[in-house]
């Protein structure tokens, strides 16, 4: 089944200019439907008032930090099936695997490029 | 005076055995005088030496903290509070700002080429052209950031050398003394959060050890092994 590019998406970051960045990239790749959120906490409150088809979020955020954002979302029944993307300039080993354990779908290091981002959603959502 | 430690031990056996030989109860004065001469001789010689030791102890710590701060004085810490680390942070927030202005400028003028109709060729052909010069001209920020930069890396060397001469200066006493601070909360919050920040080049992992990692055939020995 053909994902759907008009399924809401949450970017969530506190560097605006990551946002923007991510917004044209997800335009770019035929995305219209874009929320954004500058921390874990303005992340999970939009979340429990619409239902995302994907969440893309940094790591590094306070006061909530994305981290801290994805193990809420995983723990939340209504929100647990989420596919969640972490893009992040935490790369070390143990940022990666705690990640993992915590339920990410996918990871992407930060500087990225649209390939990677498309490769990465594809990987999550499927074609599109 | 302080009395040879050998005469000292020799005088007052000399002194008890004369004692012990008059087998009387009571002393004569010249026999008390004797011995307590002998005593505070001997005293004499103890507190001499303890002076002396406790003399050298004062003159080098006195001397310690002459140097200290001598060295002190050369750091001219109010220097380094009033001028250099001052303006070592307003260097920074202006990179800060010369690069997010960039950034902005770089951007509208890629998401003015995104959203101009290929149709009306002459206008897109302007639009274009006008936006690439625009881009350009914001590069020029990598110049002046440049600049910026190499007068903060002057500024932690200078301090980084004011700083080595001082601990070269107090020695073995820095290590001594010093005691493992206590976690900040701060420090805590980026344990427990894994708040590591960028990596240098070399440091961190790339994007293929990253899918390496999520891969499905990716066993917890494989990670385990990342550790190692």
């Amino acid at each position: 089944m053909a994902v759907d590019l008009s399924m809401p998406v949450l970017v969530v970051d506190d560097y605006k200019t990551m946002i923007r960045i991510i917004r044209n990239l997800l335009k770019q790749l035929g995305f219209t439907n874009v929320d954004d959120a500058a921390d874990g906490t303005e992340a999970l409150a939009k979340m429990r008032g619409k239902r995302y088809g994907l969440v893309i979020s940094d790591w590094n955020m306070e006061p909530m930090t994305g981290y801290e954002l994805l193990k809420e979302v995983r723990s939340d029944e209504g929100l647990k099936p989420t596919p969640f993307i972490m893009i992040t300039a935490e790369s070390k080993t143990e940022n990666v695997i705690a990640a993992k354990k915590a339920g990410v779908n996918n990871y992407i290091v930060k500087p990225f490029n649209a390939a990677t981002l498309k490769t990465k959603i594809t990987a999550v959502i499927g074609d599109f | 005076m302080s009395v040879p430690e050998k005469s000292v031990d020799s005088r007052l056996d000399e002194v008890a055995g004369h004692i012990r030989d008059m087998k009387t109860d009571s002393l004569s004065l010249p026999d008390i005088l004797n011995l307590a001469e002998i005593m505070v001789g001997s005293m004499q010689g103890f507190f001499g030496h303890v002076d002396t030791a406790i003399y050298k102890e004062l003159t080098d710590i006195s001397d310690f903290i002459d140097t200290t701060r001598t060295e002190i004085g050369r750091l001219q810490p109010g220097n380094l509070k009033d001028k250099h680390i001052p303006e070592a942070g307003l260097e920074l927030e202006a990179i800060v700002q010369s690069t997010e202005t960039a950034t902005n400028t770089i951007m509208e003028q890629a998401e003015l080429i995104m959203s101009a109709d290929p149709d009306d060729m002459p206008a897109y052909h302007d639009t274009v052209q006008g936006a690439v010069m625009e881009i350009f001209e914001a590069c020029s920020f990598q110049d002046i950031t440049g600049q910026r930069i190499s007068k903060v890396v002057s500024t932690l060397v200078h301090i980084e050398t004011k700083i080595s001469t001082l601990a070269e200066a107090l020695g073995s006493a820095l290590s001594e003394t010093i005691e493992d601070e206590e976690e900040t909360a701060e420090e805590k919050r980026k344990r427990e959060l894994i708040l590591n920040g960028p990596a240098l080049e070399g440091q961190g992992i790339d994007q293929s050890d990253v899918d390496d990692i999520l891969s499905d055939g990716a066993s917890q020995d494989d990670i385990d092994a990342l550790f190692d």
